[in-house]
């Protein structure tokens, strides 16, 4: 298992095509708009090796029995699932942001039991290739991120019938010795700091999609792999020296997202998954959006401790704690967060073993997670924007602060109660203001699929028949009615 | 045996959303039963270890598992703000297991 600055030089030794702020960047590791993200990954390296965190980030691998981190892990029981929602809080706790891991992890899992069903129907050898991948993850501890979104162009449409079909990845050759593919994934979160790609079909696809139903290792820095960081609220404070300004200059906001550009990408076929077998897609899809639904009451839930922390001892340092509604919309924070983690606890424990032996949440316990989370994660934010107060959209920056002619105001203004310096009240405001403007927001409502997607889903497994005998049954009404 | 000191080790569950200060208790622990004649603070990989102490955050008590307890011929479980079960205040964690390890 890495360290985390053992990960850090695996970074510097690649050699990704990265661009940011339309200029391109040397080494990933190193450049401050990228260090936070780098910092937050490099904490799931550091913690599994930590004994406080060791019992939840790493485990035994189920090829090898060698001890591995938990994020290359092949779940085989509900205790597994359990465990992962608790260490994706641990973490963040820690970090206050997100440590980009679990979608790679989400998608190992994903593949790795929809790859063995196509080989029980198909005989494909795509399952012992996957297995292949995944030891070699698992020695080197690796970080895969997890491309399924396409930009997807006009969305009336299915990927064969766009004007471009390059709004979605596809097969444009297939040769001897493996395919090339093209087209593009977006917001795909650690993709400049991670070690490679886990591409997956984004929708389910009929016969005429068959060149888009494809699944593929990619490592970073193969040639035609292009990756185009996407721009944060603020993230020029990043840049500018600012420590206080940036909220949370460790670990940063959301995981770092960039659009990845395949351009005639060649893919050998040790590393291809699926080629070109359409009626798998939608199992694909399923598994790898349960998977990563399940993840959203873990993770958020460990960063509403910090925003309800925050929030609390702001309101200790503006005086206003003891008041009955502050105390109350506290309560609330707390309430709404730990609704979230109940709901990724419960679909852990109610998962089941699918044909490869691996565990699955139970689907419509993650997908009702999720569409929480699209919900409370902004009213986590409103709270704490309203305890907060109009200062956390108009507070004066460090560097006034520090200047030697307005600092002293600045300083003398923004205190709160008398014993506590105003740096403290800047420094919790600018936390929460990182953690609920902009960015972060957006995270919650559209990582993991946008609301609609998880009604579809909610809509698919509702169970409508027993719902109605239930009904039939009491009412005296339908077939079971009672003569 | 006589003059043969008592060799104690620590486990943490994981630490997902602890009650208590699991970090400073686990800071504080090998320091004072490094005080104690008796007693040698050794890492949670050793064999033959006499006592482990494992430090869970909250009443879950997930650490507390055969796996974990079979390494050591006894074992100390603190469970959020309890120790074997009996309800401790969080400061005073330390000192009632070090009373614990104490022969007598
Ligand atoms: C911070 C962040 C991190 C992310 N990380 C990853 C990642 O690591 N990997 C990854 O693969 N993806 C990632 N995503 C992508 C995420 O899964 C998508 O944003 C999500 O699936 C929505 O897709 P979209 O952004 O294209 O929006 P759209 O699909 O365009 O959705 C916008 C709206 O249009 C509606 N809509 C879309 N299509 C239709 C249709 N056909 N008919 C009717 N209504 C429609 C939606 O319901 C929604 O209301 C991330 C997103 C964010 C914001």
């Amino acid at each position: 298992m890495m360290c985390g600055d053992e990960y850090r030089e695996s970074l510097r030794r690649l050699k990704p095509e990265v661009y940011y702020l339309g200029e391109k960047i040397e080494s990933v590791a190193d450049h401050p708009a990228f260090i936070p993200h780098v910092n937050s990954v490099a904490l799931t390296y550091d913690l599994a090796r930590a004994p406080e965190f060791e019992e939840l980030l790493t485990t035994k691998s189920h090829l090898t029995g060698e001890k591995i981190n938990f994020f290359t892990h092949v779940h085989h029981s509900c205790h597994d699932l359990v465990r992962k929602v608790k260490s994706l809080r641990a973490l963040g706790q820690q970090t206050g942001s997100c440590f980009a891991r679990c979608v790679g992890h989400d998608a190992l899992n994903a593949i790795y039991s929809v790859t063995y069903d196509l080989g029980k129907k198909n005989g494909t050898e795509y399952h012992q290739r996957l297995v292949n991948l995944l030891k070699e993850v698992q020695a080197k501890d690796l970080f895969l991120s997890g491309a399924m979104t396409d930009p997807k162009g006009d969305r009336s449409l299915s990927p064969s019938q766009q004007k471009d079909p390059d709004q979605h990845v596809h097969i444009v050759a297939r040769k001897q010795d493996g395919i090339v593919v093209r087209g593009a994934k977006a917001h795909i979160t650690g993709a400049v700091n991670a070690h490679g790609h886990l591409v997956m079909p984004t929708t389910s696809l009929k016969e005429a999609d068959q060149d888009f139903a494809v699944c593929c290792y990619v490592p970073i820095d193969t040639p035609g792999v292009i990756h185009i960081f996407g721009r944060q609220t603020n993230d020029d404070r990043k840049c500018s020296g600012c420590l206080i300004d940036q909220g949370n200059p460790e670990y940063g906001i959301v995981g770092g997202e960039a659009l990845i550009v395949f351009e005639d990408v060649f893919v050998p076929w040790e590393h291809v998954f699926m080629c070109g077998e359409y009626d798998f897609a939608f199992d694909l899809v399923e598994r790898f959006a349960t998977a990563h639904r399940q993840n959203y009451g873990g993770c958020k839930t460990g960063l509403a401790d910090v925003l309800t922390g925050a929030t609390y001892a702001l309101a200790e340092v503006q005086g206003t704690v003891g008041a009955s509604h502050v105390r109350d919309k506290l309560v609330e924070m707390v309430h709404l967060a730990e609704t979230l983690y109940c709901c990724s606890i419960a679909c852990s424990c109610q998962g089941y073993a699918l044909p490869a032996g691996n565990f699955m949440a139970d689907p419509l316990l993650a997908n009702v997670t999720k569409l929480n989370v699209t919900r409370h994660v902004y009213e986590l934010a409103r709270l704490a924007q309203d305890i907060a107060g109009g200062m956390l959209a108009t507070m004066p920056s460090e560097s006034d602060w520090k200047n030697t002619s307005v600092g002293k105001y600045v300083d003398k203004y923004l205190k709160g109660v008398a014993d506590v310096p105003a740096e403290t009240r800047m420094r919790l405001l600018r936390l929460i203001e990182g953690m609920t403007c902009g960015t972060a927001l957006v995270e919650s409502m559209h990582g993991a699929g946008s609301p609609q997607a998880q009604k579809i889903m909610l809509m698919r497994r509702a169970n409508w028949e027993h719902k109605k005998r239930l009904a039939q049954k009491l009412s005296g009404t339908g077939e079971s009615r009672h003569d | 045996m006589p003059g043969q000191k008592r060799r104690v080790s620590l486990k943490y569950c994981g630490s997902c959303n602890p009650l208590i200060d699991l970090s400073r208790i686990g800071q504080v622990l090998p320091a004072a039963i490094s005080q104690e004649t008796d007693l040698l603070f050794v890492s949670a990989e050793e064999t033959n270890i006499d006592t482990i102490i494992i430090l869970c955050g909250c009443p879950r008590a997930c650490g507390n598992k055969e796996t974990i307890r079979a390494r050591a011929l006894r074992c100390i479980v603190v469970a959020g703000e309890s120790v074997d079960a009996v309800p401790v205040a969080e400061k005073d964690i330390s000192t009632a297991i070090i009373k614990k390890l104490k022969p007598k």
